[in-house]
């Protein structure tokens, strides 16, 4: 455990499970609005909400950023429009 | 999708939104067929398949609706339907071990790895991605849906044919699943000791 990131956050989440679930939400995009002030005062004042937060934001860029396409065949589009002349 | 009598398209109209709607998405379907089989030829034919079913079913897709996840939808369950029954190689029995083990929507959020943020920044492509395909395929597909397609939880919802406290639940312990895959990459590449190396 590092000390020094906490600061004033308390260190035990009164409500982890409600918390969580809140933070992925945002994370996720699905509390556009409402989600911004309750994750200010969240990560400012839990540091299991921040560190829980910080985690699976990384989590998710990783994802986005790392896990590269596979590249499409380049036949694959003209296949299928071939097939779609054949049945039309 | 609804029942409703929806006037027919005109030759020029499906050419149009086959084209300008449905094409476009190319990529992704594929990207989601080959995260779904791990064969190329395979993830060929759904996509092949889904455009195919896509265009003879057009006149169901309402235009300016979400073509996306409309596609993704019909490629899901050709996937289902279709593609688990006559593969050779099934993808073992994922949903068995689904339900049995993670059948209810009420999950306890809690965070369950000591992984740090810090560590999985430094992973690499092949980690992050070989952890992905290890994780069963209903789970594995969520994260494609949300983390790689940016999908809400309402369109995962309507792909998938499951309530949206189901995507919830099952992005949340897919997240942990992966977590918890990534945890023993870390711990194997020293990621997660505290060290200061600059
Ligand atoms: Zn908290």
């Amino acid at each position: 455990m590092k000390e020094n990131a906490s600061g004033e956050r308390k260190t035990q989440c009164s409500d982890e499970s409600k918390c969580f679930e809140l933070l992925e939400s945002i994370l996720d995009g699905e509390m556009i609005d409402s989600g911004k002030e309750v994750l200010k005062e969240k990560l400012a004042k839990c540091q299991p909400c921040f560190e829980h937060y910080h985690l699976e934001q990384a989590i998710r860029d990783v994802l986005k950023t790392k896990c590269t396409k596979q590249a499409v065949p380049t036949e694959l589009a003209d296949s299928i429009r071939k097939q779609i002349q054949d049945i039309k | 999708m609804s029942e409703v009598q929806r006037r027919k398209y005109s030759q020029e109209e499906k050419n149009a939104i086959f084209d300008g709607e449905f094409m476009p998405h190319i990529d992704s379907m594929y990207n989601f067929g080959y995260r779904l089989t791990f064969d190329e030829d395979d993830a060929k034919d759904l996509v092949q398949d889904t455009y195919l079913k896509a265009y003879r079913f057009i006149n169901s897709f309402e235009q300016g609706t979400n073509a996306k996840a409309w596609l993704f939808r019909i490629l899901k369950n050709s996937f289902i339907n279709e593609y688990r029954k006559k593969s050779k190689q099934p993808t073992k029995v994922d949903y068995q071990e689904v339900e049995t083990y993670y059948n209810s929507d009420d999950v306890h959020y809690q965070s369950t790895s000591d992984l740090r943020a810090e560590s999985v920044k430094d992973m690499l492509g092949d980690e992050i991605s070989n952890a992905l395909n290890s994780l069963a395929v209903d789970f594995r597909t969520v994260i494609i849906l949300c983390d790689l397609e940016g999908f809400t939880y309402e369109e995962m919802a309507k792909i998938l044919d499951i309530p949206i406290g189901t995507v919830r639940s099952r992005l949340h312990r897919a997240r942990n699943l992966l977590k918890e895959k990534l945890q023993g990459y870390a711990q194997n590449m020293g990621y997660n000791t505290d060290v200061d190396e600059e």
